[in-house]
């Protein structure tokens, strides 16, 4: 299960998932969420870094315009 | 047991419904329309929505695009319950905060029954189906839904329908900012505030801390307490208030420059941090009014009906029918979020079966806030609620005359109440404060205040303010962008350079088509002696049932061709009450004789004012232009509605006549491995 970030009994993992969560309620990046399916479908490809990944989400997310309410 | 749960969910929607049907004392509690408004969702959300995903839908075990294309970036499988907050923080914006409050000089029962039951039937079928297209062809867009399904001229008719009511939306929450910002150094001083710490966030996230997005976030929330805190000071120093205090007309060129500014900067600087304060400040702020309103459950001041459904209201022109239903677009129906639900949402959906709590849950959700919206603006006395939403020419300049003239429409305000509302929240003057975000505002403060003690009554107010500034600011910021892209689109194919966005000129030349295209209607409303709510919201409101109008036709044809003709009821119901809602509005708005009312009847009443020599023919000849460019448009929407359903029943009637094989364009089913 990729998307549900580390099942952790101990606090650290517990707070890791709901930060997850709230960043993906946000619209926020969610980088270990890329590297893990980096790692599970392209295994061996090139990683962007933390800063690569962020400007390449945020632009893919607002670059033609971010569709939201009034 | 369920069954047992079930029906006393239902007993209790019935029987709050109940009590409000049969209430005829003075006041009644806010409690009972939570109360039914709960009751109600939750009986639609398991039986009707249950419905539309088995059987309208017939939703299955197939891979969704995010499993499909997954790519960990737009293309992501989200579990359920957070792509339900997700995609409900992108359809929440002012709008449900704003029409139910204008509605409510109709009283509080109307706008309750429209918003409840528009929901059930419109706005969230209208949701639920288009995501539900959307998720079958790989995230398409609505645009491109309207042109591949039902054919090339409604692709254009629906990519003109998305530019105009994005040219009217922006005018009009520019026009509420305004409003609430005028001759408010307090406001000015915390709104100007926020753009700086947007920046300071943006280089944060991109330079010193790469991706730390949340404690970029948080340190930017506690910034703008500290200027919220700020503020106060501001507005009490003799030497700082008046470099804040400004008039309308200065913030409208203000908002003009910020929107062509933010539009053409870098995403990352600006609109990406705005982006993410105004969503934890969104997110907060509806659960505290949610909160605070439980805890206070405040009387309903306002009556269930006021004598202004006769059309004779200061707030805006116009009888209950229908204009009740065109000044409450989002929380019951919005063709706004047919965007959002043919944008990022469809690209993140795990199974295809959660789409129905988000689709139809999330916008479930969207008309609570308009109820808890509605029930912070009825708690205000009737008395205070129009000193501040009439405009300034029926009330006069002065508390006495505000009282008089009140009083008038027969509801009892002093003028010492007036002074001590306006200085409990440290404004100069509330009055004529049109355009709903200061009266929510104050509601909203006096809620809080019940919760927290009323010492803070002038902080919560501005807090109110900014937290409804700052994502009419993200709406403005985002809206000229998208604009900036569709006319680009457009532009490219008269000459090609024109459609490059990489290109700087050419996002200059659009950006700056689009910011004068809805600052002109912006300005026109500052102007407006009426207030210009008056004009520019039944325009938007017509424009948003437009664009709800293109999506059920959408939406109509997908049932049809999916074979599913006997269902198709259940798009076109509420389509047929949109156009009977649009085209009167519209028409009413063009032709009606009442010279408050009409556009075309305004310019003759004030043609006989120039003529007559009492009103200065420049200023006369400008604001006939505008009545007349307003009808012009009013009657493009009409046209474009009624050019879009002949089209679409055509290409329906041709399906069910067998002439057009009942074929859609989906991606073909792919089995799921999240299926269990």
């Amino acid at each position: 299960m990729r998307n549900s970030g580390r099942e952790g009994g101990w606090a650290g993992g517990r707070l890791e998932v709901f930060m997850r969560a709230f960043k993906q309620v946000c619209g926020m990046p969610d980088y270990p969420g890329y590297l893990a399916h980096m790692t599970e479908r392209h295994p061996g490809g090139s990683v962007l870094t933390e800063r690569e990944f962020f400007e390449s989400f945020v632009s893919a997310r607002y670059g033609n315009g971010a569709s939201r309410c009034c | 047991m369920n069954r047992i749960l079930w029906l006393l969910v239902s007993l209790v929607g019935a029987g709050a419904w109940g009590v409000i049907a049969l209430h005829r004392g003075e006041s009644i509690n806010a409690a009972w329309l939570v109360l039914a408004s709960v009751g109600t969702y939750l009986v639609a959300y398991r039986f009707y929505s249950r419905f539309l995903a088995n059987r309208v839908f017939a939703l299955d075990e197939r891979a969704t695009p995010a499993e499909r294309l997954s790519n960990g970036r737009d293309y992501c499988p989200t579990t359920k319950w957070v792509l339900f907050g997700h995609h409900f923080a992108a359809i929440a914006g002012a709008g449900p905060l704003v029409g139910p409050v204008l509605a409510m000089q109709f009283g509080w029962l109307p706008g309750t029954l429209w918003i409840v039951f528009g929901v059930v039937l419109g706005g969230a079928v209208q949701d639920f189906v288009i995501l539900f297209g959307s998720m079958r062809r790989d995230g398409k867009s609505l645009g491109k839904m309207a042109r591949d399904e039902i054919g090339p001229v409604t692709g254009l008719f629906a990519m003109v329908a998305i530019l105009a009511i994005m040219v009217i939306l922006l005018a009009v929450l520019a026009l509420v900012v305004t409003n609430a910002l005028k001759d408010s150094p307090w406001g000015i001083f915390s709104i100007l505030c926020t753009i700086p710490i947007a920046l300071l966030m943006g280089v944060w996230m991109r330079f010193l801390r790469p991706g730390k997005t949340i404690e970029a976030t948080v340190a930017g929330i506690l910034l703008l307490c500290l200027a919220l805190v700020g503020g106060r000071y501001v507005a009490l120093s003799p030497s700082l208030a008046p470099l804040f205090t400004h008039g309308g007309l200065t913030i409208a060129w203000g908002l003009m420059v910020y929107g062509f500014i933010a539009s053409v900067l870098p995403v990352w600087l600006l609109l990406a941090p705005r982006d993410y304060l105004s969503t934890f400040m969104k997110i907060g702020t509806i659960v505290l009014l949610g909160v605070g309103i439980l805890i206070v459950m405040p009387p309903l001041k306002m009556p269930a009906l006021t004598r202004f459904i006769d059309g004779t209201g200061p707030v805006f022109a116009g009888k209950l029918f229908p204009f009740a239903f065109i000044t409450i677009a989002c929380g019951a129906i919005s063709g706004f979020h047919a965007l959002v639900s043919s944008g990022t949402t469809p690209k993140m959906i795990r199974r295809e079966s959660d789409a129905r709590l988000i689709g139809y849950g999330g916008m479930l959700t969207e008309s609570f806030v308009a109820i808890m919206a509605l029930c912070a603006a009825a708690a205000l006395d009737p008395g205070i609620y129009f000193s501040i939403n009439a405009p300034l020419a029926a009330l006069g300049g002065t508390v006495e005359s505000a009282a008089a003239q009140i009083r008038q429409w027969g509801f009892t305000v002093t003028p010492e109440q007036l002074t001590a509302l306006s200085a409990s929240v440290g404004e100069a003057s509330l009055l004529g404060r049109v355009g709903g975000a200061p009266s929510l505002a104050v509601g909203m403060a006096a809620i809080f205040s019940g919760v927290f003690g009323s010492h803070l009554m002038g902080l919560w107010y501005h807090f109110a303010i900014m937290f409804e500034a700052l994502f009419i600011l993200t709406t403005i910021d985002a809206g000229t962008r998208v604009g900036r892209f569709m006319l680009q689109e457009f532009l490219g194919h008269l000459w090609e350079p024109l459609g490059r966005t990489s290109w700087y000129p050419s996002n200059l030349l659009a950006s700056g088509l689009i910011t004068a295209a809805w600052g002109y209607f912006l300005v026109q409303g500052v102007l407006d002696p009426l207030g210009g709510i008056n004009s520019l919201w039944p325009l938007f409101g017509i424009s948003n049932q437009l664009l709800a109008a293109v999506a059920l036709c959408v939406g109509t044809t997908l049932i049809i061709k999916a074979g599913k003709k006997r269902y198709a009821w259940v798009t076109i119901l509420p389509l047929a009450w949109l156009l009977i809602v649009t085209l009167t509005a519209g028409w009413q708005k063009v032709f009606a004789a009442d010279p408050r009312l009409g556009f075309l009847s305004h310019a003759r009443s004030i043609a006989e004012r120039i003529a007559a020599g009492a009103q200065d023919p420049a200023i006369g000849a400008r604001l006939i232009w505008n009545d007349r460019l307003d009808a012009a448009l009013a009657g493009i929407f009409m046209t474009i509605v009624v050019a879009l359903v002949i089209v679409s029943v055509r290409e329906w009637l041709a399906v069910i006549r067998g002439r057009k094989p009942a074929l859609v364009k989906e991606t073909p089913f792919v089995e799921s491995a999240y299926a269990q």
